[in-house]
């Protein structure tokens, strides 16, 4: 049964919800928020099923609550505990819970690519029903890993759909100074390998060209790229300066897929008012749920600084 | 056995018993590997498991990873061991340390395969960067010296449920030497003394352990009795194995092939003065250059049988 489009309201006002909880701590530590690009990883997840796979940049807060990872254990790990699903040691940087279709987190830029190749490599050998599928922001549209990546992705026809999470800015360096191509999507082109352009505000059109694309890569026919255009509302991180004019900052802010999303079920009478507001308090309340669930949780023992390291 | 048919022996072996074992690589096809060391398992195996790969490293070794996190064992084949400068991302910043940052959710099953070594081939086809990998937690190292031992430590690599980088030398591809017929698995993490003597330890690895054994052998007819430490694993470092011999000599030649700054010999070294008060201690390695393709220069740059009998012969200047 595919989410319909009030769950996938619901999951990006938990991702906001969740990510504002976090921030109203002084020791958030060192994050990178979706705010703003919630609808990219909403709408993938909802092409995705319990056999497939997972993998993200290190903007992980939003694709790991998309995947349906449980907030409370999330929270945790973002704040060090050891109840979190890597005991703390991972972070938002590389937070991953396999067992629940999320390989997870690389915070190398472009690094995660090829590790989802060969993920879907495995799958495909192996026989298994499930894709691989692998966020990564604009910024990694300019490394050798993404074309290396979807040479060998075309010649293997590997179950791989790569999602370009376009927040058009690499930390403060615009595409404009840092990407050729017009579209991203056209990179897949001389591999013979479909692309995509969509709107990456607009959950129902992530979702819907995510489900084609999964489906195609379920059935054998190969990967895809699809580039989701979203916009960053937040720095790039908690510790980065926004260098952007507030007005500039406010203009993006009126594209919130959030409420986008709210109108359009408001006028089609999918989404009451109350029924809104009931949303609302539901997701503010698993967040400071999870906010509590970590406080009570412990940091890790000293010693395992040295557990699974071989 | 030659040590390039020991190679190809483990690796059939390993595919033979476990089906997730691949190999990935350029020219590891019907080629059959750039050494003739993967010669035989294309035909046996067929190009779903043996595959050749485009002029990718970095990818090569981020697939590998990734296929090792999803459940395979892949071998990945990088031709010279200078082309891991290309895959050291996927190898360092991910593999050895999925383990560690899932808190043992995954684990990264990888053997990388590469060679080392000077044979004329030039400055970015030479080169021994195996003690750069030292200091990576997470991550073992292994180089063979022999025929049994490229087998043996082979198969063990396809065992660990971590990775491995498993270092042959270009030179040694043409050697011969006994390989048992069953089956075996040569511990990672253990030394092995190839000639025993009481004078001097020379702890060295790979090809440069026969100019060792070579070097030992002349000055033994000078009087000067050398033990030969074959050291076979990097990372984790044998230091029982070597402070046994240096306790016994007193004295300690690091010897390899690679740049003595921060390389085998100086971990090597203070590790065991740590142990060993009084351990006098020299190393030889390459000269501060890169390695020439030109006959002259190469063989000026890296060690040979008359430095290390000169720097044994100065260690034992009381």
């Amino acid at each position: 049964m595919k989410p319909d489009a009030v769950e996938l309201l619901r999951s990006m006002m938990l991702i906001r919800a969740f990510e504002a909880a976090l921030m109203s701590r002084p020791d958030h530590g060192f994050q990178l928020l979706s705010a703003g690009e919630e609808a990219v990883a909403v709408g993938l997840c909802a092409a995705l099923t319990a056999d497939d796979q997972l993998l993200c940049s290190g903007r992980s807060i939003g694709p790991a609550l998309a995947r349906g990872l449980d907030p409370n254990l999330v929270m945790a790990e973002l704040l060090g505990k050891s109840a979190g699903p890597c005991r703390g040691k991972a972070g938002r940087g590389h937070l991953s819970q396999p067992a629940a279709g999320f390989l997870g987190a690389h915070a190398v830029v472009g690094g995660n690519l090829s590790i989802a190749a060969g993920a879907a490599l495995a799958m495909k050998l192996q026989r298994r029903p499930g894709i691989v599928a692998c966020i990564f922001g604009d910024g990694a549209c300019g490394a050798g890993a993404l074309h290396e990546t979807l040479n060998i992705a075309a010649l293997w026809q590997l179950p791989l759909l790569l999602v370009c999470d376009n927040n058009q800015i690499s930390v403060s360096t615009p595409r404009s100074e840092a990407l050729a191509p017009q579209r991203l999507s056209d990179l897949a082109q001389p591999f013979g390998i479909p692309g995509a352009t969509v709107d990456g505000m607009d959950v129902l059109a992530v979702r819907d060209a995510a489900q084609r694309f999964a489906d195609r890569a379920r059935s054998g026919s190969g990967p895809a790229l699809l580039e989701c255009v979203s916009w960053r509302f937040a720095t790039h991180s908690t510790s980065t300066r926004d260098t952007r004019p507030a007005g500039e900052i406010e203009a993006i802010k009126a594209r919130c897929p959030i409420k986008r999303l709210t109108a359009e079920l408001e006028a089609t009478g999918h989404l009451g008012r109350h029924a809104c507001e009931q949303l609302q308090r539901d997701v503010d309340a698993a967040a400071a749920a999870a906010l509590r669930f970590a406080d009570a949780a412990p940091y890790p023992d000293v010693s395992e600084v040295l557990t699974d390291v071989y | 056995m030659f040590f390039r048919e020991a190679i190809a022996r483990a690796l059939r072996e390993e595919m033979q018993h476990d089906e997730r074992v691949l190999l990935l690589g350029q020219d590891v096809g019907s080629f059959g590997g750039s050494y003739k060391e993967l010669v035989g398992l294309h035909r046996q195996f067929g190009s779903e498991r043996v595959r050749n790969t485009p002029v990718a490293e970095a990818a090569m070794i981020g697939v590998g990873v990734g296929a090792a996190i999803a459940g395979l064992r892949p071998v990945v084949s990088i031709t010279y061991m200078d082309f891991l400068m290309l895959g050291l991302d996927p190898l360092v910043n991910y593999a050895a340390k999925v383990r560690y940052k899932t808190a043992g959710q995954l684990h990264a099953p990888l053997v990388v395969k590469t060679t080392a070594g000077a044979k004329r081939q030039g400055v970015a086809h030479s080169q021994c960067i195996e003690a750069w990998l030292m200091g990576v937690p997470g991550l073992k190292v292994v180089a063979a010296g022999t025929p049994a031992d490229a087998y043996g430590l082979l198969k063990a690599a396809l065992r660990e449920e971590g990775p491995v980088v498993f270092v042959d030398h270009k030179r040694l591809f043409p050697t011969a030497g006994d390989v048992p017929t069953g089956e075996h698995y040569t511990p990672i993490g253990r030394a092995a003394v190839r000639r025993r003597g009481s004078d001097v330890t020379i702890a060295t690895h790979s090809y440069m352990t026969l100019i060792a054994v070579e070097a030992a052998t002349r000055l033994a007819a000078e009087g000067i009795s050398c033990e030969v430490v074959d050291l076979r694993s990097l990372l984790p470092l044998d230091l029982a194995t070597v402070c046994d011999s240096a306790a016994r000599t007193r004295a300690l030649l690091t010897l390899e092939e690679g740049q003595p700054a921060c390389g085998v010999g100086a971990e090597l070294a203070f590790r065991a003065r740590e142990q060993l008060d009084g351990l006098r201690i020299a190393r030889v390695g390459a000269l501060p250059a890169p390695v020439s393709s030109n006959p002259v220069l190469e063989a000026a740059c890296i060690p040979d049988v008359e430095r290390v009998m000169h720097a044994v012969r100065h260690l034992l200047i009381p």
